[in-house]
């Protein structure tokens, strides 16, 4: 046993700063993921076959594919077509586009979950579809999604260590430009494992306290 | 004589099961009509067809003298309809007060203090004013059906269609809804109620309509209805609900 935290320890605000990095690409993915999710439940519930079309379409190619040959894609295939876009634009949109699918998935069923008499209730009392929408399905699902959205969440977290493979320089590649340095593989990886944790920790607690703040109501 | 409802020659299907056949019924201002009739046979299917939450594949229905056809506004249409459902379908995260007032101010835009007056005089009169602030979890079926009612009243509609206003509730429940509906009918408000509740259609109902498989099969005066049956169909149905 030849463990040496020390060097690591030391080397503490490099590897906030990937953290940093890591919590940069996560929120911007997630933001635009949610878009991606809403826009995508709302064409997948639709009426309209086109629009259902194309939903169900991005829903079945982006959850069948690997993350990482999505990314690959976007930041290494595209630029053949003539489609460049920095390491970190790639990440971000790769990462918010896969997470959108899920988050489609999540808020479709979210609002299937909702009785088909709320709807009839609102429509019977004059409401226009749009306000149904608005005002009685969205506030009812929304409690529904919590839980699956907070876990598709945590996912995107994690995922946004592919990130690392395009070059961005986030928590994992952090580490792993440590180890070149220091050789220190074991110490490095685990302390990359445990601020992950740390950080979906926090993100966990925040949302269990507004889950329970929303079951109350 | 003014109909505020005509239907005439409805055909109403459900993929290839066809649930109302030439259907017609002529409603008039202030008329207390009762349906009654086994599962199935589409008496609920009559209701949801005059507010339009299920479209027709043939014949008109006309409301207020009008037609209702693509160009309709159903927003509008549906504010003059009331409707009261089995299941109650309260807006569970809403309280009772935020139920009754929701589509007076954002259907109709009524200031929110003035709808609150007015549907603190609804719960009044349903007898639940002192629900105000609960959220329907909190109340009992007969409870959450009085809310109902209240909250398709706040519309101020030109008839109330009941589908099945009791049969969700526990029978130590009916007679608190049941009489609130009576209240209704005697201040003249023009009803349509599917129901399996006779002593109320005896009471309360100028006509009765016996449905099965989709056609109206014998209507007339309760008490003709109930104590001199013309059709086979007719008697076979009352004796079995009502022994």
């Amino acid at each position: 046993m030849n463990l040496d935290y020390s060097v690591v320890i030391s080397k503490l605000p490099i590897f906030l700063d990937g953290c940093l990095v890591t919590l940069e690409i996560s929120f911007f993915a997630l933001l635009l993921g949610m878009v991606f999710g809403i826009g995508g439940a709302l064409c997948r519930i639709s009426s309209n076959r086109f629009l259902s079309g194309l939903a169900f379409l991005y829903v079945w190619i982006i959850r069948g594919t690997p993350i990482m040959v999505q990314l690959f894609i976007l930041y290494f295939g595209l630029p053949q077509l003539g489609i460049k876009m920095s390491s970190m634009t790639a990440g971000i949109l790769g990462l918010a586009i896969n997470t959108g699918a899920y988050v489609t998935e999540i808020i479709r069923s979210g609002i299937q979950a909702i009785d088909r008499g709320q709807i009839e209730a609102a429509l019977s009392l004059g409401m226009k579809p749009y306000q149904a929408m608005i005002r009685i399905v969205g506030p009812q699902a929304v409690k529904v999604c919590m839980p699956p959205l907070v876990n598709q969440f945590i996912m995107t977290l994690k995922n946004s260590s592919i990130a690392s493979l395009v070059t961005i320089t986030e928590l994992l590649r952090t580490g792993e430009q440590l180890i070149y340095t220091t050789f220190r593989s074991f110490e490095v990886y685990t302390v990359v494992a445990v601020l992950y944790l740390i950080m979906n920790s926090v993100f966990m607690i925040v949302a269990g306290k507004l889950e329970k703040r929303m079951e109350r109501q | 004589m003014n109909n505020i409802v005509e239907m005439q020659h409805i055909f109403k299907k459900f993929g290839l099961v066809t649930v109302l056949k030439d259907f017609n019924l002529n409603l008039r201002q202030g008329e207390k009509v009762v349906i009654i009739g086994p599962s199935g046979s589409g008496k609920s299917t009559v209701l949801r067809c005059i507010n339009c939450l299920e479209p027709i594949q043939g014949g008109k229905v006309v409301f207020e003298g009008r037609e209702i056809t693509q160009k309709t506004d159903l927003s509008v249409l549906r504010t003059k309809i009331g409707m009261v459902f089995q299941h109650f379908n309260l807006f569970p995260h809403k309280t009772v007060l935020e139920n009754v007032i929701e589509a007076p101010v954002i259907v109709r835009k009524t200031p929110k203090d003035e709808a609150e007056k007015v549907a603190m005089a609804l719960l009044e009169r349903v007898g639940l004013a002192d629900k105000c602030d609960s959220y329907p979890k909190e109340l009992s079926g007969g409870q959450k059906q009085r809310v109902a009612i209240a909250r398709a009243l706040a519309m101020n509609p030109q008839i109330m269609l009941f589908d099945e206003p009791t049969s969700a509730l526990d029978p130590e429940l009916v007679g608190e809804v049941l009489s609130v509906m009576k209240r209704l009918a005697e201040d003249g408000m023009t009803m349509i109620v599917v129901t399996h509740e006779m002593a109320f259609a005896k009471e309360v109902a100028d006509r009765v309509l016996f449905m099965d498989q989709g056609v109206i099969v014998e209507e007339g005066v309760p008490k003709d209805i109930f104590e001199t049956p013309t059709h086979k169909r007719t008697q076979a149905f009352l004796q079995r609900i009502l022994h």
